[in-house]
């Protein structure tokens, strides 16, 4: 068996956790499954596109590549931008939507149901916008470094494994020592004791909102960045991303991450082992098991 | 203590309620016009059979269930309108009976949190002086709540509500789910919050204990006011007694 898969389970891995955070987050404090989570991670990718596109319009310079990499500044200047963008969306679609259907005192599954409904409206608007052409934030072409151990790696996708970590320990620090970070786990374990304790519950979940939508557009972004942007992307990750959250426990933030790591790396493995037609399923095997044996996820608490 | 928050209007009562009609649901009210007023510096006790609404007036009052008509105003100000979190920027702090805490938190989270209403060079001198009053806490604060036992997270969340000085406290039935010993410490703690000045709102079960400590008493029924009194009075009136407290003879039916 080709140790390469390792490799490439890690990189798939890593934008699975990436994106799992931000669904753990977002479902830890709005108590519900936004399914609409990964059209973020699409429009992330599509926003970073736009907006590097203008960039380079603006300023050829841009788009030169930075060595080793295959993209120029024009890129991680569009991620930071497309991040508050995509942020903005978020906030948009819950002020238009989820707000008013919260202070109607709504049931979960409508809210659930309003976010598939969110989730094909996004997509099928990024697929007008954009068409469903794959494009690229980049043609240049990039040559795999060797890592010993049979190993071999992208420029690219060490770099993406690299700001992954980055996120992640920055993610973590935020939630455990951060006002703000402290207000989200009272929201998520209490919302009316929250708000007896002086906390703006409406407030935290904006933030919230906006964080998770953050992360998805980076996940998005790196996605798009090393396979391809298709109006898909993130509807095609979905799967993943709710085993992962699941599997890592509703709220912790390492568990999304090492559990994003493990559907990443079984799925790279089920396609050595199986065959890549399997590679779907993997995911759903996963949330299956996970429901069934340990509900509360790896780091989750008891319910 | 002095109060966090503006300075009361002289004359003007710590808590007060006109018309009050709260409930869960609109054409449901279980508080149906409820006038209280509360002199700075009482403690008061709400009594009352079960589904009389004690919970449901303080709930509301906090502004976790829905206020359908009437104010609520402390020292004078209007707070009906304010949403659940300003209330205690407002100078009104609640205690719910059960989940009062945030037991996935540390002891000392769930102070930062109730001290984060405050401004920040106040925060830590707060903390220390509810760490001074409940030394139980000062122990290990880096604890989770969630490992307390029930008298120590009773004292975390009057700690939590007393944190910002409030000077209104309302508490629904503290002693719930305590032992007799505890419930004794809980209420003996209360009566010293009292005396240094704060305004003390109780609901309770516990009648005896309650009126033991209380200065004056309010029976609910059915959602009003349906005596109010001296809580010695109270407890010297056998007639009042059994109607509405239930002690000599068994409590009142549970209301369906």
């Amino acid at each position: 068996m080709n140790p390469q898969f390792i490799m490439d389970g890690l990189v798939a891995g890593a934008m699975i956790g990436l994106g799992a955070i931000g669904v753990t987050l977002t479902y830890s404090i709005l108590r519900f499954a936004n399914f609409a989570h990964g059209e973020f991670l699409s429009w992330g990718a599509y926003l970073a596109l736009a907006v590097s596109g203008a960039l380079g319009f603006l300023a050829t310079g841009l788009t030169r590549p930075i060595a080793p990499f295959s993209f120029g500044w024009s890129l991680p200047l569009a991620l930071v931008i497309a991040i508050f963008l995509t942020g903005l969306l978020a906030l948009v679609l819950d002020a238009v939507l989820f707000a008013r259907l919260r202070s109607r005192g709504s049931a979960v599954i409508i809210l659930v149901m309003a976010s598939f409904g969110a989730s094909l409206a996004l997509r099928s608007l990024l697929e007008f916008l954009f068409t469903s052409k794959p494009a690229y934030y980049t043609k240049a072409l990039q040559i795999a470094v060797r890592l010993g151990g049979g190993l071999r790696a992208t420029p690219d996708q060490l770099l993406s494994l690299g700001v992954t970590v980055v996120v992640v320990v920055v993610i973590h620090l935020l939630l455990t020592r951060t006002e703000i970070g402290r207000s989200m786990r009272a929201v998520s374990e209490n919302p009316a004791l929250a708000g007896i304790a002086g906390i703006d519950v409406r407030r935290v979940i904006r933030f919230v909102w906006f964080i998770g939508a953050g992360l998805a557009c980076i996940a998005g972004t790196m996605t798009g960045l090393l396979v391809q942007i298709r109006p898909y992307l993130g509807h095609d990750l979905l799967l993943p991303l709710f085993s992962a959250a699941i599997l890592g426990g509703i709220g912790s933030v390492p568990g999304a991450m090492i559990a994003g790591l493990i559907v990443g790396l079984s799925e790279a493995g089920a396609v050595q082992l199986v065959g890549a037609e399997w590679r779907s399923a993997v995911s759903f095997v996963i949330l299956v098991l996970v429901l069934l044996l340990r509900p509360r996820g790896l780091f989750g608490r008891p319910a | 203590m002095t109060g966090a928050s503006p300075i009361p209007a002289a004359g003007a009562p710590a808590l007060e309620t006109r018309g009050l009609v709260a409930g869960y649901e609109p054409d449901l009210p279980i508080v149906r016009g409820v006038d209280l007023s509360v002199a700075s510096g009482e403690l008061l006790v709400l009594l009352g059979p079960n589904g009389a609404g004690k919970s449901t007036l303080v709930k509301a009052i906090a502004g976790v269930v829905p206020i359908h008509a009437g104010t609520v105003s402390i020292g004078g100000r209007d707070i009906t309108a304010l949403p659940a979190h300003r209330k205690i920027g407002a100078g009104l702090a609640f205690v719910p009976q059960t989940e009062n805490i945030f037991a996935t938190l540390s002891i000392q989270e769930n102070l930062q949190i109730a001290a984060a209403v405050l401004p920040k060079a106040r925060r830590a001198e707060r903390i220390a002086a509810m760490y001074a009053q409940f030394p139980d806490l000062a122990v290990k604060p880096a604890r989770l709540a969630g490992s307390l036992s029930g008298g120590q997270r009773q004292m975390l969340a009057i700690a939590r509500a007393l944190m910002v000085d409030p000077p209104v406290l309302i508490l629904d039935e503290p002693s719930a789910g305590l032992s007799p010993k505890i419930v004794a410490d809980v209420f003996s703690m209360l009566t010293e919050i009292n005396r240094a000045g704060v305004t003390v709102v109780l609901v309770e079960q516990n009648v005896k204990a309650a009126l033991a400590i209380a200065s004056r008493a309010i029976i609910l029924v059915e959602g009003r006011i349906g005596h109010e009194g001296a809580a010695q009075d109270l407890l010297d009136d056998p007639i009042l007694a059994r109607l509405y407290l239930g002690t000599g003879q068994a409590m009142e039916a549970r209301r369906p």
